[in-house]
């Protein structure tokens, strides 16, 4: 069976959630020669595609739309297992190996994934020998944005993200990446980009990287430790109006069972209308990840 | 060893190992720098700014306008970012000067999520209609050749909407910075480099030197003008955890370096002892004061002391006037 059969088998057996308004807003930036831009106007790029793709798979099924990007994205994965940003200039952004991962679980792609999994097993962060006098533990390995640098809380949460729903929650990387992640978390509650202090001060938490890490450690034994984090997005939900920081505090709040209030409606209402020039086909596609309330980032 | 103190060390070895293949100064000649005072947010500059543009040559009749700010993160009542009213009034000047379009643009270094810098509604309620917003980290960027290797990149990437202007004017915020000393127009131009490139934060440039990745931007990428928010600042332990500080002013010049060892020199620092400005000062104008010619208000009216972290408290210098 070829990859498009298959994606189009997968996508047949979805039922439509009544999102069509937003898949067919987020389809309408798709390029005829294929892969989906971050605006209008731009050029194709691996993050909105593979988003988009996840997207098409939650919404589904949307077959048609999804073929026009599965071929493009696909060019993008080198003989490593990775994926990068640029297919002219290898190094840059493979992170998105991490995104690529989770795509080509949902849509089957059982090689592709079970090379672009090698790959992230092999993709570390730069440690350092542990400073007692600290209370970062550098010496644990993540997942870093550049290759030769530190470890952040979004690649090494989307790296977990990758292995829990590929079904590889007990690999060793992915043990150490929830280490990571929870070293990373601040005191008080939540995860900014990685930094839980400075000169002794806490720094204080963004809404994004806190529920994308609670994502990356729903299902643990950990989850006790995380309380804070939750009640954290859980109290400031009425605060958080950007269409990127509602999605995943929604997506997390969700699968944690946690009250999400207002912010499916307060997303809804965001995605109708945002204008052309705001529109980030990647955060978009979030959103739509979001309310259509399948399971897509956690297994 | 941290990874604070890590980086401190990368930085330090790097710069020390390449200081001695840098240009010479160039000879002696007269730079503008512009004090406009600003007593408080509130207060219209726009024309002020334009008559400045005007007089320093600047020219955006026709021109598509970037006007870059600082925006790195927000902490309720810490002035980190570049006020949007300044953003608004420059915006504004280029406006009424006949720009044919005036773009905001930033690629914020800590946060992804561009509601907190260019998505903001509350930058958008202060701009003219006519000016547009666009997010720097997410979408195309334009592989450009390094011209000063001191990092050993090659090429940096830049956001697209950057390399399609005709003038870029740096807005930054008067700041201290705990690796840095201080951080001005040099530094700001880390925020035109797309995070999905470089991450949030900008490790790669962490590691290659943060003194070699600004003076590398400075050789690589052109500032047609800075104007710099010295209304108020931040001193300490800046530039995210520092306390306010007013200097009551806008620092204004067609020279980055100019204005970046004015505003220094106005915070009580000389800049001649703060490594990359030092630097900066063999292949820029404007490093030297006695070079500088000044607009507008006398310097003493806005010179303070800034406070410091003791590692920098060397770098300090002055009174200058």
């Amino acid at each position: 069976m070829s990859i498009i059969q298959k994606g189009k088998k997968i996508l047949a057996q979805r039922n439509s959630l009544g999102l069509e308004p937003f898949v067919e807003r987020l389809a309408s930036l798709f390029l005829r020669e294929g892969g989906c831009p971050y605006g209008e106007g731009g050029k194709a790029s691996p993050e909105p595609t593979i988003l988009s793709l996840l997207a098409l798979f939650a919404a589904g099924p949307h077959e048609d739309k999804a073929n026009s990007l599965i071929p493009w994205i696909l060019k993008y994965q080198t003989e490593n297992g990775s994926i990068g940003i640029n297919l002219m200039d290898y190094g840059w952004g493979l992170w998105l190996t991490a995104y690529f991962a989770v795509f080509c679980h949902h849509y089957t792609l059982s090689d592709r994934l079970e090379n672009a999994m090698k790959f992230l097993q092999s993709f570390k962060s730069v440690t350092l020998m542990r400073d007692p006098k600290a209370k970062q533990d550098d010496s644990i390995i993540g997942w870093p944005w550049v290759p030769g640098t530190f470890g952040w809380v979004e690649p090494t949460a989307w790296a977990v993200i990758a292995f829990n729903v590929c079904g590889m929650e007990q690999n060793p990387r992915a043990l150490e990446g929830r280490r990571f992640l929870l070293d990373r978390c601040i005191s008080s509650g939540g995860w900014n980009y990685g930094n839980t202090e400075l000169n002794d001060r806490e720094l204080l938490p963004f809404w994004d990287t806190t529920a994308l890490a609670l994502l990356a450690l729903q299902g643990t034994s950990e989850e006790k430790r995380l309380s804070l984090s939750l009640e954290l997005l859980e109290k400031n939900q009425d605060k958080i109006n950007s269409l990127l920081g509602m999605a995943w505090t929604f997506l997390a709040l969700k699968v944690y069972g946690r009250d999400t209030g207002r912010l499916r409606s307060k997303l809804i209402s965001v995605m109708q209308t945002l204008n052309d020039d705001d529109f980030n086909a990647a955060h978009y596609a979030i959103g739509i990840i979001a309310l259509s309330g399948k399971r897509v980032l956690t297994p | 060893m941290n990874r604070r103190q890590f980086i401190k060390g990368t930085a330090l070895l790097l710069n020390s190992s390449l200081i001695g293949s840098l240009p010479r100064s160039r000879p002696a000649e007269s730079y503008p720098v512009t004090l406009l005072p600003m007593a408080s947010y509130e207060i219209d500059l726009s024309r002020e700014i334009a008559s400045a543009f005007s007089k320093d040559g600047l020219v955006v009749k026709g021109k598509r306008v970037i006007l870059k700010p600082n925006f790195v993160e927000v902490h309720p009542g810490r002035p980190i970012n570049t006020h949007i009213q300044v953003i608004a009034n420059v915006a504004e000047a280029c406006l009424k000067l006949g720009a044919s379009a005036v773009i905001v643009g930033e690629a914020s270094g800590h946060r992804r999520d561009p509601w907190f810098s260019v998505l903001n509604p509350d930058l958008r309620a202060v701009l003219d209609k006519r000016v547009k917003c666009v997010d720097l980290n997410h979408g195309d960027a334009v592989r450009v050749a390094n011209r000063g290797l001191r990092t050993g990149l090659s090429s940096f990437y830049i956001a697209e909407p950057v390399m399609r202007g005709d003038i870029l004017i740096s807005l930054p915020k008067l700041k201290t910075h705990h690796w840095m000393g201080v951080t001005l127009s040099l530094k700001n131009l880390f925020g035109v480099l797309p995070g999905i490139y470089y991450g949030w934060p900008k490790n790669l440039l962490h590691f290659r030197g943060i003194d070699n990745s600004i003076l590398d931007l400075a050789e690589t990428i052109k500032v047609h003008y800075t104007v710099i928010d010295g209304v108020v600042g931040m001193e300490g332990d800046g530039p995210i955890m520092g306390r306010a500080k007013r200097a009551g002013a806008l620092i204004m010049s067609p020279f980055s370096l100019a204005a970046d060892a004015t505003a220094a020199r106005l915070m009580g620092f000389d800049p001649e002892r703060i490594p990359y400005l030092a630097t900066a000062g063999r292949f820029m104008p404007g490093l030297n004061g006695s070079h500088i010619s000044f607009r507008g208000e006398n310097p003493k009216r806005f010179a303070t002391r800034f406070d410091c972290l003791d590692e920098f408290k060397s770098m300090r210098g002055g009174p200058f006037w």
